[in-house]
């Protein structure tokens, strides 16, 4: 993964699940997780997945002449919308429906499921849930 | 060559019973299991590969990789299918099969269950017909299965919906806060309601210790072995007898018959070894209980001279009117938590709508869920309307995950022949059988059924104090997975069924089917602790037999 691609990468899972009063999808680990699915289950989606970060960062650059990462979060929404629907602007080489469809789903694995796995550090959305924080453990 | 008295293939719930009753009843048994005894370490608690949520994997078996199953979908589409994803309808395979794993759920079908062509009529194009028994001959085997497993749960509270004449050996798990608010809600509908019954000890029982409200039960393993499957009863009671042989890792190739056709044992293969070497065991009876569609495999798999079509199978009937349940689900909030993180979670049922609808055939039960972790909720229970990321779902996830009320249930199935399991001599698994091939779905009047219970759940839900609620109407589809039956179903007709009342296969004096292949329907309930009582009957009858 070069340097630009783990920007547009971290901004995007942000937006996917953004920092509140608890942490977002980079903070609480969520490339850590990704980037040990890209080497087991998911290594043969890791190509895919990387031409939909540079489909991303090629959104940016066409509809608002900046990287990703450096736009304002309402824009950085708005390219993802439109990715989500497909409406894109640029050429893409993949499906950018599939693709933000795999996007969301892995970031929200990474979120939701056990810290050991690489996310969800702290088990911290098991606690913003509620999950851990009642009954037995 | 050793001989034994009976060969049982797979020690799930069907099997695990017969081997322990002919065990104790003196007869020499061979058990075999494909899987392997999994402790609680190894089954684990990863939140995406479970029996329950399977997006890379799953925790019982069996392998991903050398285990295909061939799917057909509705389109006419093949597709090879591994073991985690939700076409190959997999059970769990490993000691104790789906009991190892699964919630618990232990529902008597209702006597009506038992007669649903009688009492409904069969639909054009349905498989729908009355079971060669009734309530009452089974009955006593419920009750059998609920003192010596242990079943947790309140008789009187279901007394009006299902006769029984002994109370449940365990008290019912403890209510929660969502229970009071489904009970308000159910009250004020005028619907009858009960503690839902659960192979799980609320208190110790059978020398095993008592839940302490976990929250993993479906999908998972249990950390005080308080649940309940073959594995920690039965089978090691069949073990101390000292009259069982078990065996692991044993896949069975097919079903020997010698030069007259009738059968004379198993050949089967030990996959663990590096050249697995073919054994042929021999034996007076065969008892195949590999669930639903293993076992409809095997019957097909068995061809020879004398039954070209594979045992059991000269008028077709093997491996057809496969079935499962649907499961209509509704979600709704209510304004205050009501999630205290005590599994099991599921507590409180209705038995209201089994039958007697209006214009519906049969009916189904419907009761609140499991603790789902964070993942599954996500994944399972949002709203449809909710984005599917952004601030909005992170703070939904937050304020609501212990907010949601859920009621599901499983709707009585009605059967099509053309829903059925076959084998695929084009596609193998790593030691050269032919796999199971799925297609069709289950008949279209099931939609009917489901769509009318998944409204009483919209409706249970808004009297329990949802302002919010949501649901999507449920899809025609091939059902099976974890609740698989009705492959080698019971009659007294060979031309239109597979086995005796007994589970014997007709035709045949010394082969059976004991698992949930011989449910005609598949009632509006969990199905295991019908599989278990008939496993019960059946063994019995094979004792005697034996003799």
């Amino acid at each position: 993964m070069t340097d630009l691609q783990r920007q547009t990468l971290q901004a995007a899972l942000d937006c996917v699940i953004p920092p509140d009063d608890f942490p977002g999808a980079w903070e609480a680990g969520v490339g850590n997780y990704l980037a040990r699915q890209f080497e087991s289950d998911l290594a043969s989606r890791r190509t895919f997945y990387l031409a939909g970060l540079d489909g991303i960062e090629a959104e940016a650059i066409a509809r608002f002449g900046k990287h990703f990462s450096k736009l304002e979060p309402e824009n950085q929404s708005s390219i993802l919308q439109n990715i989500e629907s497909g409406a894109v602007a640029t050429s893409w080489a993949i499906s950018p429906e599939i693709f933000f469809k795999l996007m969301v789903e892995t970031a929200a694995e990474g979120y939701y499921s056990n810290p050991e796995q690489g996310g969800n550090l702290g088990a911290i959305s098991w606690t913003m849930t509620g999950f851990s924080k009642y009954g037995p453990v | 060559m050793t001989e034994f008295d009976a060969i049982i293939v797979g020690s799930g719930a069907g099997g695990g019973i017969v081997a322990c009753v002919l065990a104790e009843a003196g007869k020499r048994v061979l058990l075999l299991e494909r899987g392997q005894p999994l402790s609680f370490a190894e089954v684990g608690r990863d939140h995406l590969r479970n029996q329950r949520l399977a997006i890379y994997g799953h925790n019982a078996g069996p392998d991903l990789e050398g285990n295909p199953r061939v799917f057909i979908d509705p389109l006419g589409t093949k597709h090879i299918v591994k073991p985690h994803e939700l076409d190959y309808h997999n059970n769990a395979a490993c000691l104790g099969g789906g009991t190892r794993v699964y919630g618990a759920q232990a529902w008597r079908f209702s006597p009506d269950d038992f007669r649903m062509a009688t009492k409904y009529g069969a639909p054009a194009g349905s498989s729908l017909a009355d079971w060669p028994i009734g309530y009452e001959d089974l009955e006593p085997c419920y009750e059998r299965v609920e003192w010596e497993l242990g079943v947790a749960g309140d008789g009187a509270a279901l007394e009006t919906q299902i006769p029984r004449k002994r109370n449940y050996p365990l008290p019912p798990v403890l209510p929660g806060p969502q229970t009071a608010a489904l009970r308000k809600g159910a009250h004020d509908l005028g619907w009858v309601v009960s503690p839902v019954p659960l192979l799980i000890n609320t208190a110790p029982y059978n020398n095993r210790a008592a839940c302490i409200g976990c929250k993993y039960c479906v999908g998972f393993a249990c950390p005080t072995d308080a649940k309940t499957g073959t594995q920690n009863t039965v089978i090691p009671r069949a073990l101390l007898s000292g009259n069982c042989e078990l065996v692991v890792d044993a896949i069975a190739e097919k079903i020997e018959t010698d030069s007259r056709g009738k059968v004379v044992g198993v050949r089967y293969l030990r996959h663990s070894s590096t050249a697995p070497e073919s054994i042929e065991a021999r034996s007076k009876v065969v008892i195949v209980s590999a669930g639903a569609i293993e076992s409809a495999r095997i019957l097909l798999n068995s061809n020879s001279t004398h039954h070209p079509s594979g045992l059991g199978n000269e008028h077709d009937q093997v491996g057809r009117n496969l079935q499962g349940h649907l499961y209509p689900r509704a979600y709704g909030i209510v304004a205050n938590p009501i999630f205290n993180g005590v599994g099991p979670g599921v507590s409180i049922a209705t038995t209201q709508f089994n039958h007697d609808n209006d214009g519906i055939i049969g009916g189904g039960m419907l009761a609140d869920d499991f603790i789902k972790p964070p993942i599954d909720f996500w994944y399972d229970s949002l709203p449809p309307d909710l984005p599917r990321w952004g601030l909005r779902n992170k703070q939904f996830m937050r304020e609501n995950y212990t907010r949601v009320l859920h009621v599901r249930g499983p709707v009585q199935d009605i059967p099509s022949p053309e829903g059925r399991v076959t084998v695929d001599q084009s596609v193998t698994d790593r030691w050269g059988i032919p796999v199971a091939k799925l297609s069709g779905t289950t008949h279209e009047e099931t939609i009917t059924t489901a769509d009318f219970m998944r409204e009483r759940a919209v409706e249970w839900l808004r009297a329990s104090g949802c302002e919010t609620v949501w649901s999507t109407r449920p899809e025609l589809m091939l059902s099976g997975r974890q609740h698989q039956a009705g492959t080698c179903r019971m009659g007294h007709d060979p031309d239109s069924s597979v086995t005796d009342q007994w589970g014997r296969v007709h035709n045949h004096d010394n082969l059976f089917v004991v698992d949930g292949s011989l449910h005609v329907t598949n009632g509006g309930f969990n199905p295991v602790l019908t599989i278990m009582a008939l496993a019960y009957r059946s063994a019995e009858h094979i004792a005697k037999h034996i003799n």
